[in-house]
């Protein structure tokens, strides 16, 4: 028996920590889940929209809001403070100081009638005389409106509880008021609430913090705090938001006038001498929030002053592009100030021209696109858990090991390590998750419960009894169709007896709102008009279940991505479509049946393809949750591009770490290694895989539940700049080759010369490749450097586009800079030209800035290259059946919130095979795979869907023209003898089977047919749709 | 790719360039990011001629042609901006001071600018040697020493003096000159693709007067009272010199003239602005109170603690004039010469001194090439790339 605890801690409920905490609590481990914060969600809650996809950030983090909440195994511990921790690694001892919130968590609805009732909440403006009552800024809206003082910080909140703001409340202050406590039904105040101490037994802790939003105040040039039009890129975030202090409306403060330009000042609080890093998420945020601008102003213009734009991930290059052709200006110019026109409160911005001219430029309104900083909590957390920042005061973290803190049993996660993006972020909780997973793989299942839903209700012979509840989506739908007139229609549908409306139907108020209805309608069928089934029907279905109704009895009604998105500007086409949608939904929903999901056994082991870095790092993770692995390489030997790499921008040794890691991987039990692969055919289904691999001309089959897909990327040869014609012309990986064999630049040039001419984004961001790939501005710093090291007079000239070292390796590039190499930017339509003259060779590009052709003699010429896709991942993806991006890399199922995930079930994502990435990445990403799997493979069966084909007997005559139409090879052609013939039918596989349909629609037959989708349902469908 | 490709409009990188102008002072642009805060923030750049961040940009990528053909140097007044916003602090308002002592040298035909700026025992032993010439003429060559009153023509009879005033005019005016014509030759004939109508060097010659005596676009820096104790200290320093090369007879006299003749003034407002002027100036300088006066080069102290030493040992001549004592007044006298002849023989064509016509020039240049390219797009054809 162990003496570890099955349990873990994650501090900090953003995005981060709750994609922790649902990886853990899937895979066995009890969660606490703890926040400053009166409710979970972090920063993302407040985010409009999330680039590269568009997606509304509420939108897709909210089915995950309401899973954590729902999750038996989550415990959410909100407002509190970590006080200290005790213990070692597998047993902590955490105490947490509650504060009190001065509302009973367990009693408050969430009904928010305390809120309508604060007398704060009613001042309009601080200059009503009444020095006492001053307005109370709201920080979900960051400070742009005003709260009460009893508050709820956003409609999603979880818990969807009030909190009192002892700061603010009257009746905290001096006794009087109480108008909260007189109006609540549940009588949930409680002005008497002390402080809680609360103990913790834990195995592990994760920690998650967060970032803190650079304060613009601290830079005074600016204006902010000064200027009303001066705001940050959070407030602009909120007034572009449905549920934003404008809702939704893009006005500016002072005057609350419609902006006709808008400027964005990028790097406030970024790359100077005081926070020498970068911020990674700001250049692609301010492109974001020009773009949607746009889409509410159409004569809108936005102006994004910049230094280098950092669109350096996947599908960011080109939505960095469609943002160009949309009209968005890049200007290159760090702006120093901002200056405010006294009489219209417009603002003066000076810039400067790429040919060097002054120009300067009015605009309504400025928004400082503010970095990250270190958490406020930081410096605490450290000094608490006894682990080391590094100098900007983030957490310090190794390449070799992004989730390890310096204390062991502590594991860290998101943006405290370093400013990132959200799906770098969920990967790294996920890894950080694996982490915990390997650490206490002996004791999952220990402190964990089951839900039990109540017995379903049997409604075969009942009359339908509808109810429609119809969803606001904030503005999303509300905005644009006119919601209470779609209740009232519903209410006209025949077997509807109950309709109504909530501005997010995904609320926790709402859903308990809905089996509240379904006790007291007594209704047997739901419909809900909302967003999409895609993100929100797995939610609706449990709610219902919950309410003792079976899972299929529900509907949706796609009423905002298929309506009042694509009729935003038609509001009373969009009306009439919805009420369309829900009349259609209504009638299917008459004809629902109850359907009971399968449960399939499901085999333990893992295939990784690949034993590059990410693939033997994740067999790794999963040889340690205790997973049996099967590792197979096409190659004869282990390591990828990682054998490539000599040495990184922080000094540390790969090649040292991948001696370990193989000597890791060969000695584990649990990882059965096969070299020189070739994979003949992978067939099969989650939990059910069976691939046939030929290792030295031997069939060998592999029977597994999961699939990792990590084969890697090769560096591009290129076919510009005289690569191939001439030897002094290199690429970068070629370069730090000869570094690592000491290699003396200089040494072998017959002169006193030694100039070398790196050249940026070859067969990169053109029409060919568009996209980034990611580590090359890195690389060229690292390999630039390490020249500069080996000889001090040697003549580095860097030309490129934009720098892009994101994160702390813009630490490196001033490094560079500083060190002498010398950078010039070249422009995309001007490429440098490469040279022979008498075997003289020589780079020429043009300034922009000085305005002249440039000539560099040279010794050596380094390409920085491209990394592209393997033209195999074609071959392997269609055997997967998962699919490709534009450029050739294996796309994952969700740019943001499934950043490691394929759709396809059972198969995921790691390293170079996703996109090009660094190693501490690539190591995270896996680790973050390694979770995933985790909470699949950690149970001992999988449940199917209810919606699955079903074959009638007696109508099928085996024709099998369905057989070769199914894309998952579903079903198959039996015969058997029946009353003293052959009677051919076929027959489903039911784990293979999607519901997608197809052989319903092949079969002349009416012999098969997709549950829940009944020829005869979507017959009445089509007739509802016709009716006028 | 082949030679055909090589288009005229282009210029060869030299790599040692950087590390040549860095010999002249402070040129930090290693942490440089072209980011344009630099020129953004300078009140004083215009589309023809901007700077810092350009300037900086041809130090950086070696391109010695060009910056030896720029004016933009000498059109900085250094009021700071720059260096105050630049957010990698490397101080491009010093780099610019840095470039105008490069250029200087470069300017100067024979070497001892260069020399001077590089070399400390080059610069304070030629202060030395000029000094104990002035000595040794001194001695040769001074008249009878009346000990019963102050009788410093007699000492030094003005006509004597005057002839010595005048052939070191003439000498450090040939230097100017020189010099001049040097940067003129750099700037407007060899690195200048518009065609410049000679008419314009005369239509514009009222701007050379008006900027070498007032100093005017100083007033468009963000600190106006930096142009102000610049105005003062210079005026200062244009009497006093007007006074000794071309009214000699008049300012050195025996007489004492009463309290409120103009002679008396004059030397007082000159002396005082001078004495204060340089005394804050080097307060600054040792204090690093102001953006400006944070790197200080032996160039940048010699010349203020040289004019300070040499205004105090006028007014102390003065003094003994006034209070009667003959031999302290001819010993002070001499020694007056001793600072005064070696400061203008070494500052005033290869030293800091030089700002005060290579900054005027600069400018008055630029107004010639503004006209020659307005005349030029006048026309039609537009001769730059810009866009």
């Amino acid at each position: 028996m162990s003496n570890k605890v099955g349990a873990c801690m994650v501090v900090g409920a953003g995005i981060g920590g709750m994609q922790a905490s649902l990886d853990l609590a899937n895979s066995g481990i009890k969660v606490y889940l703890a926040d400053s914060k009166p409710s979970i969600g972090g920063v993302m809650a407040q985010l409009d929209k999330t680039f590269p996809t568009n997606d509304c950030a509420m939108c897709t983090m909210a089915p995950r809001l309401v899973e954590i909440s729902r999750h038996n195994d989550i415990e959410i511990i909100t407002f509190v403070d970590i006080d200290k921790i005790e213990g070692k690694p597998g047993n902590f001892t955490v105490t947490l100081k509650k504060r009190p919130r001065f509302v009973d968590e367990d009693k408050c609805t969430g009904c928010g009638s305390c809120i309508l009732v604060c007398p704060l909440g009613k001042i309009k403006s601080s200059g009503n005389g009444d020095k006492k009552l001053k307005p109370i800024s709201d920080e979900f809206n960051v400070g742009l409106s005003n709260r009460s003082a009893i508050y709820i910080s956003y409609p999603q909140a979880i818990p969807n509880v009030a909190t009192i703001d002892k700061e603010h409340c009257i009746y905290l202050l001096n006794g009087k008021c109480g108008a909260c406590k007189k109006v609540c039904s549940a009588n949930a105040i409680n002005f008497e609430q002390k402080e809680l101490i609360i103990k913790l037994n834990v195995g592990a802790v994760i920690l998650c913090p967060g970032y803190e939003l650079f304060d613009a105040k601290l830079k005074p040039d600016y204006g902010f705090g000064k200027f009303q039009n001066v705001i940050t890129s959070l407030q602009f975030e909120r007034i572009l938001s449905a549920s934003g202090p404008f809702s939704g409306k893009v006005i500016r403060p002072s005057d609350k006038n419609t902006p006709k330009r808008i400027a964005f000042i990028q790097c406030v609080g970024s790359r100077d001498f005081e926070r020498d890093y970068c911020s990674v998420v700001c250049c692609m945020y301010a492109t974001k929030e020009a773009i949607i601008a746009k889409e509410h102003i159409s004569d809108l213009q936005c102006d994004i002053f910049f230094m280098d734009i950092r669109a350096f991930s996947k599908g960011f290059e080109e939505y960095y592009n469609r943002a160009k052709k949309s009209g968005i200006n890049y200007i290159r110019t760090r702006i120093p100030s901002v200056k405010e026109i006294d009489k219209t409160k417009n603002l003066v911005i000076e810039y400067l021209t790429p040919d060097d001219r002054k120009l300067s430029k009015e605009y309504e309104l400025v928004v400082l696109s503010a970095g990250l900083r270190p958490s406020k909590f930081s410096n605490e957390i450290a000094f608490k858990f006894g682990i080391s920042l590094n100098e900007y005061g983030f957490c310090s973290t190794d390449s070799f090991t992004p989730v390890n803190s310096s204390r062991e049993g502590i594991f860290v996660a998101g943006t405290f390590t370093e400013p990132k993006d959200i799906p770098e972020t969920v990967t790294h909780a996920s890894a950080a998750a694996s982490n915990v997973l390997s650490l206490l793989s002996d004791d999952t299942w220990t402190l964990t419960t089951y839900k039990e839903y109540p017995v379903e209700k049997d409604v075969k012979t009942l009359e339908p009894r509808i109810g429609v509840f119809v969803c606001h989506c904030g503005k999303n739908i509300g905005g644009v169709a006119n919601v209470p007139e779609i209740v009232e229609y519903a209410k006209t549908l025949s077997n509807v007896v109950h309709a109504e409306d909530n501005l997010y139907m995904c609320s926790t108020e709402a859903t308990e709102k809905i089996k509240q209805r379904i006790k007291e309608h007594d209704l047997n069928r739901v419909v809900v008009g909302s967003c999409t089934p895609r993100t929100h029907e797995p939610l609706f279905r449990s709610v219902i279940r919950e309410a003792g109704l079976n899972e299929y009895l529900f509907e949706m009604a796609n009423i905002r991505d298929q309506c009042t998105w694509v009729h935003m500007h038609e509001p009373e086409k969009a009306t009439k479509k919805a009420k369309d949608l829900i009349r259609i939904a209504v009638v299917k929903a008459r004809l629902l049946e109850p359907l009971q999901r399968k449960k399939v056994s499901i085999n333990r082991d893992v295939l990784v393809i690949g034993a590059g870095l990410s693939g033997m790092a994740g067999a790794l993770s999963l040889a340690d949750q205790g997973f049996k692995v099967f590792l197979i390489e096409k190659e004869k030997e282990l390591g990828g591009n990682l054998r490539k790499l000599y040495y990184l921008l922080n000094g540390n040794n790969p090649q040292e770490y991948l001696k370990n890691l193989i000597e890791k991987v060969k000695q584990n039990k649990n990882i059965h290694l096969f070299t020189n692969v070739k994979i003949s055919s992978i067939d099969g289904f989650i939990g059910n895989f069976k691939t046939e691999i030929i290792v030295d001309d031997k069939k060998v089959e592999i029977e597994h539940g999961a699939i990792i897909v990590a084969t890697g990327a090769k560096e591009y040869k290129p076919a510009e700049y005289m690569y191939g014609k001439d030897i002094r012309v290199i690429t970068q990986l070629e370069l730090e080759k000869r570094l690592a064999k000491n290699w003396t630049p200089g040494v072998e040039s017959s002169g006193s010369s030694k100039n070398i001419v790196m050249i940026q984004c070859v067969g990169l961001r053109d029409e060919n490749r568009l996209y980034c790939a990611r580590i090359c501005c890195s690389q060229a710093v690292k390999n630039a450097l390490k020249i500069k090291k080996i000889n001090p007079n040697s003549n580095i000239f860097i030309l490129y586009r934009d720098m892009r070292t994101y994160g702390f390796n813009e630490g490196y590039y001033t490094k560079a800079r500083q060190n002498g190499i010398v950078f010039a930017i070249y422009n995309e339509d001007k490429k440098p030209v490469v040279i022979d003259n008498n075997n003289n060779l020589s780079v020429k590009y043009f300034d922009a800035t000085i305005e002249k052709n440039i000539v560099i003699d040279t010794d050596l010429v380094v390409l920085s290259s491209s990394i592209i896709p393997y033209p195999e991942n074609k071959e392997l993806a269609q055997m997967l059946k998962v699919p490709l991006d534009q450029n050739g890399f294996f796309l994952e199922a969700h740019m943001k919130l499934r950043p490691v995930d394929f759709s396809t079930d059972g198969i995921f994502l790691a390293g170079l095979a996703h996109f090009p990435k660094s190693i501490n990445e690539s190591i995270s990403q896996t680790k973050a795979v390694a979770a995933r799997i985790g909470a699949i493979l950690s149970k001992d069966s999988m449940e199917l869907e209810g919606t699955l084909s079903e074959v009638i007997d007696e109508n099928c005559d085996g024709c099998a023209y369905c057989i070769d139409p199914c894309p998952y090879k579903a079903i198959t052609l039996i015969e058997y003898i029946f009353d003293g013939s052959v009677k051919k039918t076929v027959e489903v596989n039911e784990s293979k089977c999607k519901g997608c349909g197809v052989c319903q629609a092949t079969c002349p037959k009416k012999g098969i047919f997709v549950r829940g989708f009944k020829l005869e349902q979507i017959a009445a469908m089509v007739n509802a749709a016709l009716q006028p | 790719m082949s030679n055909n490709s090589v288009l005229k409009d282009e210029i060869k990188v030299d790599p040692g360039l950087l590390s040549e102008v860095r010999k002249y002072g402070k040129f930090d642009v290693k942490g440089c990011y072209n980011c344009g805060t630099c020129t953004v923030s300078c009140a004083l750049t215009k589309d023809s001629a901007s700077f810092p961040r350009k300037i900086i940009r041809y130090v950086d990528m070696g391109l010695k042609k060009l910056l030896k053909s720029s004016l933009e140097p000498w059109l900085c007044y250094y009021c700071g901006d720059c260096s105050t916003t630049c957010p990698r602090q490397t101080e491009p308002g010093e780099a610019m001071m840095t470039l105008r002592r490069y250029l200087t040298s470069q300017y100067d035909w024979t070497g001892l600018a260069s020399k001077f700026y590089l070399s400390k025992v080059w610069e304070i032993g030629t202060l030395i040697l000029v000094g104990g010439l002035v000595l040794v003429l001194a001695v040769l060559f001074h008249g009878p020493i009346v000990t019963s009153r102050v009788e410093l023509n007699t000492f030094a009879p003005v006509n004597l003096v005057h002839s010595f005033d005048m052939i070191l005019l003439f000498t450090l005016t040939f230097f100017v000159l020189s010099g001049a014509f040097r940067m003129y030759w750099f700037t407007m004939v060899k690195g200048n693709k518009v065609r410049m109508p000679f008419s314009l060097c005369f239509t514009e010659f009222k701007t050379l007067i008006l900027h070498a005596s007032t100093q005017l676009r100083f007033r468009e820096c963000t600190d106006k009272t930096r142009w102000i104790k610049h105005f003062l200290l210079v005026s200062g320093y244009v009497l006093m010199f007007t006074m000794i090369v071309g009214f000699l007879w008049w300012f050195q006299t025996d007489n004492i003239y009463p309290i409120y003749h103009p002679q008396r003034w004059i030397g007082y407002y000159a002396t005082v602005v001078l004495v204060i002027f340089t005394i804050e100036i080097l307060i600054s300088r040792f204090k690093k109170i102001e953006q400006i006066h944070k790197f200080s080069e032996l160039s940048d102290w010699l010349f203020p603690i040289l004019l300070l030493l040499t205004a105090i040992s006028g007014i102390l001549v003065h003094i003994f004039r006034y209070l009667g004592l003959p031999l302290s007044t001819y010993y002070i006298y001499v020694i007056h010469l001793i600072i005064a002849v070696p400061m203008l023989v070494v500052e005033v064509p290869f030293g800091k001194w030089a700002h005060l016509y290579y900054r005027p020039l600069a400018i008055y240049f630029q107004a010639v090439r503004e006209k020659a390219l307005q005349q030029q797009m006048d026309k039609g054809a537009v001769p730059t790339s810009g866009t």
